[in-house]
């Protein structure tokens, strides 16, 4: 299956091409080891989202205990890259979102982490700015009118009666910090933008999201397994353990955090290209926040963490074999 | 006259399959021969002896073997008798022999049989063209297989230029044209060009291709799934689909809501059958735009003997409760857990009680929901016991608020607060948790402990979550520690959006007003008079119905502040003016006629003044203040209304146990008859309530 690979063949390419030299430039000073393929590879930036050594790098250093303060070298990397505009670049940033959101939410009460924050606000700007602060809005579809999808095409229903107008991401304002009531909006708008650009990210920084889900829901989801709970208690401490490391980042889950953590995990789960790891890692999230949003007695969260659920066990249990679009086969070919 | 049929019975399990026989104008061949000349590599071979044996001519033969290679799962072998054919030269000669059609006056029998044959070799080129791009799919060649079924659907385009008639087509090349254009999407898509995959639908979905219902309901549920997962934005529809006057949506989620719509329509007509993956897309779509009521009409619609009644009614519930409409949701939920349909779920159990934990006259069924939860956390549904606690706490909670006498309260009281505190070990990261501790701990006036769980709630959020600010708030007013509740308003205002600050300002001034410093308050009465006007301006004048704004600042809430406080220092004039701008607001309210009585009161007209409490009574018999003000001016009138005055104190402090003004009048009361004793345990209670009592009530936040 191959990635769709964006082609710098404009004018403009050149410009582009120095920004991306200078961003590598300005990473070797940051992790250890920048492979020298990069600067070479004819595109270099979609090289930078994909290389698994300066990945892995990245994300260990965003990992680190002391990751995200403001005069942090990485995070003014990252900030850098994501203003220079450059759409091939803020790719190589909102492929660490997963991360930044991750590290970030669960450790923020405890520390200042101004650098994650000015990464963060970045990437709200960016949306603010193209979006004109304008709400996202949905206007559910009622089939009494016709459509484009009617059979009928004649108009069923001439007079005009309310539509249900439903707003799935309330209007921007800007922000120039971090106040505690925005946090969960602003982090949220961030995963809006990831999720724009959800279909280029690799599949890594997807399952880092996935694996982030379980901690923020701090609510073991094993039972809810096909077949339950297997193998329970293989070792009483290990599993208590465990629960104790996801429940430490556990977090509050307002709608507009959860609702864009839910879009982007119906991606990982049902999305176009087919991956068993990353879909292992959805399903894993699906069932944590489907255990925490009973417990929060959440109805819109248990419904929609439910089909998606559900929708797991539909995929799985689906005959794949079955291809409408191959002929029939046959001992007997007539013509 | 050729013509092909096809047998369907004999599918092997073991994937490819071996042909056996081919045939055509009447006569018959074993394959075995002409397979043996494929796989020696010798096409041309084959292919004559194919056109000896079946006397058939170059296409034909060509066409034969390429599928005869194709369905021995020899895709190259395929691709490369495939490839000695022009098909696009073929084509173009299948083009004018149907315009012929377009004549309407030859004879009718010579056009059809025209139309037959024509149909015919226009089926067999474009099976080959098929073919050829589903053997390019299997050898992962998907651009170039994509561009080979394009050309099946731009050939059909040109053939038919009105859309395929659903009339008087051979049924073979209907099949190939479905299969094409159900195969074009999927092509794009698995070959990573989204948007080619998206005009791929819409043009499959939108144009003329006489599909059957199943293919279309594949296809169109197919687009749906895309539309909302691949996180791949489309473009509108073009202009030249859009009618005048029907909907067409703007953006994915609006066209995947539309199609699964349309598919779950097909379902209920029987026109294609129950798939339950549709359902589910759609309960994910419109739940994520919290369109939860959309979605219970849809589940509404579904015929009787797809789910288990049950599993409906529950899922209604869930709905309904999602879009706030509480008591319905709560009808589905008795007729679920009756004891003959399932008694025992969970999940109804803890959404019944957490529905009637918020109304007191509902709590006490609400009691009964929550043990029979907590009786049925075994086994894996162990991890919901503290769950089940913790709405057993909140129900008894708010039982006692109903509760006739004072020792029942008490006792309802601490029990919730036991159920509460037993829930803590299960459920130790639960911040609602430790919230809701706060408030029944304040409420039960136990203020030091409340105020613990009220810093440790502002602690784990990070204070990102305003409730918390202002319990603390309110804990530190009732303590009477007005500046430090004064300046932990101002650290919450930091850290709070100024769209959300309303509830804060609205303490701040009433802080003020407690500190007896009425300009200041006035100043910050201003203040959310500006964030009202500014709300007002960019949200629209009323908040919309289906979306709660709970940041909104209720603006009527505000003038009648303000008319308040004036009306307390006796600036009757303002006082009157900030009345008939609430009135502007609201015209009938319990609020409005409370000032009017303190007014009229204050102008030493007693008889309208008692009218006007009255009146405030007769809207809402529930309400508090004038029941107490009535009772107030009784008393003046001398001791045949003692026992009006006494039921009126004693109805109010049923209400409102903790109302300090409650019991400082059925204090003068019992004073004033004589029982001093009495008398002295009601100030007594006043004055206790008077230090404790915090500047909006503890119940008003949860």
């Amino acid at each position: 299956m191959s990635e769709t690979i964006p082609t710098t063949s404009d004018s403009s390419s050149l410009d582009s091409i120095s920004k991306v030299q200078s961003t590598i430039q300005a990473l070797s000073h940051i992790v250890t080891v920048v492979p020298p393929s990069l600067s070479s590879s004819p595109n270099p930036s979609l090289a930078l989202l994909h290389d698994p050594q300066i990945t892995s790098q990245i994300s260990s250093l965003l990992r680190q205990p002391n990751s995200g303060a403001g005069d942090n070298n990485l995070c003014r990397w990252l900030y850098d890259t994501f203003q220079s505009s450059d759409p091939n670049l803020q790719l190589v940033v909102l492929r660490f979102i997963p991360i930044i959101a991750g590290v970030y939410l669960s450790r923020v009460l405890r520390k200042h982490l101004a650098g994650f924050e000015a990464v963060l606000l970045a990437l709200y700007a960016h949306e603010t700015t193209s979006r004109a602060g304008q709400a996202i809005t949905v206007n559910v579809p009622d089939l009494s009118h016709s459509s484009i999808y009617h059979e009928t095409k004649a108009p069923l229903k001439k007079d005009d009666t309310e539509q249900n107008l439903a707003v799935v991401s309330p209007s921007l304002e800007p922000h120039g910090t971090v106040r505690s009531s925005r946090r969960a909006r602003i982090v949220g708008v961030a995963l809006e933008l990831y999720y724009s650009k959800i279909s280029q990210m690799p599949v890594g920084s997807k399952v880092d999201f996935c694996e982030f889900c379980v901690v923020w829901a701090g609510q073991n989801g094993d039972m809810y397994k096909e077949g339950g709970v297997q193998e329970k208690g293989i070792s009483g401490t290990t599993e208590s353990e465990k629960e104790r490391e996801v429940n430490e980042g556990r977090i509050p889950l307002p709608w507009e955090l959860l609702q864009p953590v839910l879009r982007i995990l119906g991606h990982c789960l049902m999305g176009p290209t087919k991956n068993k790891e990353l879909s292992e890692a959805a399903s894993a999230a699906c069932r944590s926040l489907y255990a925490r949003s009973l417990h929060d007695i959440d109805p819109k969260a248990i419904l929609a963490t439910e089909s998606l659920l559900r929708l797991g066990k539909l995929e799985l249990q689906s005959n794949n074999d079955f291809d409408p679009t191959d002929i029939p086969k046959s001992h007997l070919i007539t013509l | 006259m050729v013509q092909m049929l096809r047998s369907r019975s004999t599918t092997d399990s073991e994937g490819e399959l071996s042909v056996g026989e081919v045939r055509a104008n009447g006569l018959c061949m074993k394959t075995t021969e002409v397979e043996a000349k494929l796989d020696e590599g010798n096409i041309e071979e084959a292919e004559s002896s194919l056109r000896e044996g079946l006397s058939l001519n170059f296409e034909e033969a060509r066409a034969l073997l390429g599928r005869l290679e194709y369905q021995r799962g020899n895709v190259e072998g395929a691709l490369r008798v495939f490839d000695g054919i022009d098909l696009q030269a073929a084509i173009q000669r299948l083009q004018p022999s149907f315009s012929e059609r377009l004549h309407p006056r030859k004879g009718r029998s010579r056009i059809e049989s025209l139309i037959t044959v024509s149909q015919h070799a226009a089926g067999l080129v474009l099976e080959a063209i098929y073919l050829k791009a589903k053997s390019l799919q299997k050898l992962g060649r998907l651009t170039e297989a994509a561009h080979e079924c394009k050309s099946v659907l731009d050939a059909v385009e040109r053939i038919f230029h009105h859309g395929i008639p659903n009339v008087q087509v051979d049924s073979k090349l209907q099949e190939t044209v479905s299969q094409a254009v159900e195969l074009f999407p999927e092509l794009w898509k698995q070959a990573g060009c989204y948007h080619e995959a998206m005009s791929a639908y819409r043009r499959a979905l939108l144009s003329q291709w006489n599909l059957d219902n199943d293919c279309c309901a594949r296809i169109q549920k197919g687009f749906a799934v895309f539309l909302l997962y691949s996180g791949v934005e489309a473009a509108p529809p073009s202009l030249a689909v859009q009618m005048d006057g029907s909907y067409v949506p703007r953006n994915n989620l609006e066209e995947a809501i539309l199609l699964l719509m349309i598919l779950m329509k097909k379902i209920y007509l029987g026109k294609t059958k129950w798939d339950p993956s549709v359902m589910e897309h759609l309960t994910f779509a419109l739940s994520l735009c919290s369109q939860t009521s959309v979605l219970a009409k849809q589940l509404e619609e579904v015929m009787p003997g797809v789910f288990h009644r049950v599993d409906r009614w529950i899922t209604l519930a869930l709905c309904y409760s999602g879009a706030g409409q509480n008591s319905t949701s709560l009808n589905l939920l008795r007729k679920s857990l009756h004891k003959h349909e399932r008694p025992d779920d969970l999940m109804a159990l803890l959404l019944a009680a957490k529905i009637c934990s918020e109304d007191s006259l509902l709590a006490a069924e609400g009691v009964g929901y929550a043990q029979r939860a907590i009786s049925n956390t075994q086994g894996t549904d162990h991890h919901f016991k503290g769950v089940g606690l913790r709405m057993l706490g909140l129900c008894l909670a708010k039982q006692s608020k109903a509760s006739l006498s004072d020792a029942e309260r008490a006792r309802l009281q601490s029990e919730a607060l036991k159920k509460l505190n037993e829930a803590v070990p299960f459920e130790r990261d639960n911040l609602d948790l430790i919230f809701e501790l706060g408030v029944q701990y304040a409420e039960h006036r136990n203020l030091n402990v409340a105020l613990r769980y009220a810093k440790r709630f502002i602690d784990a959020t990070g204070g990102s979550i305003s409730k918390g600010w202002r319990l603390l708030v309110m804990i530190l007013s009732a303590q009477q520690r007005f500046s430090e509740a004064e300046a932990v308003t101002d650290a919450a205002l930091n850290v709070t959006a100024k769209w959300e600050q309303g509830p804060l300002l609205r303490l701040k001034a009433k802080l003020k007003i407690s500190e007896s410093l009425p300009m200041d308050a006035i100043e910050t009465f201003c203040s959310l008079l500006a964030l009202a006007q500014a709300q007002r301006k960019s949200l629209g004048p009323r908040p919309s119905v289906h979306q709660v704004d709970d940041d909104r600042v209720n603006e009527f809430e505000v003038w009648y502040g303000v008319a308040t406080l004036y009306s307390s220092l006796s600036h009757w004039r303002d006082a009157e003016i900030c009345l008939g701008k609430a009135r502007e607001l609201k015209e009938y309210s319990v609020e409005l006629l409370h000032a009017e009585g303190v007014k009229f009161e204050g102008h030493g007209q007693i008889q309208e003044a008692l009218a006007a409490y009255i009146n405030a009574l007769l809207l809402d018999p529930g309400y508090v203040p004038c029941k107490i003000l009535i009772g107030a001016l009784l008393l003046k009138m001398g001791s045949k209304a003692f026992p009006v005055v006494r039921s009126l104190l004693s109805d109010a402090l049923r209400i409102e146990p903790t109302n300090r003004m409650a019991w400082y009048y059925l204090g003068m009361a019992h004073r004033d008859d004589g029982r001093i004793a009495d008398a002295t345990d009601c100030f007594q209670a006043a004055s206790i309530l008077e230090e404790s009592d915090p500047i909006e009530s503890f119940s008003s936040i949860l």
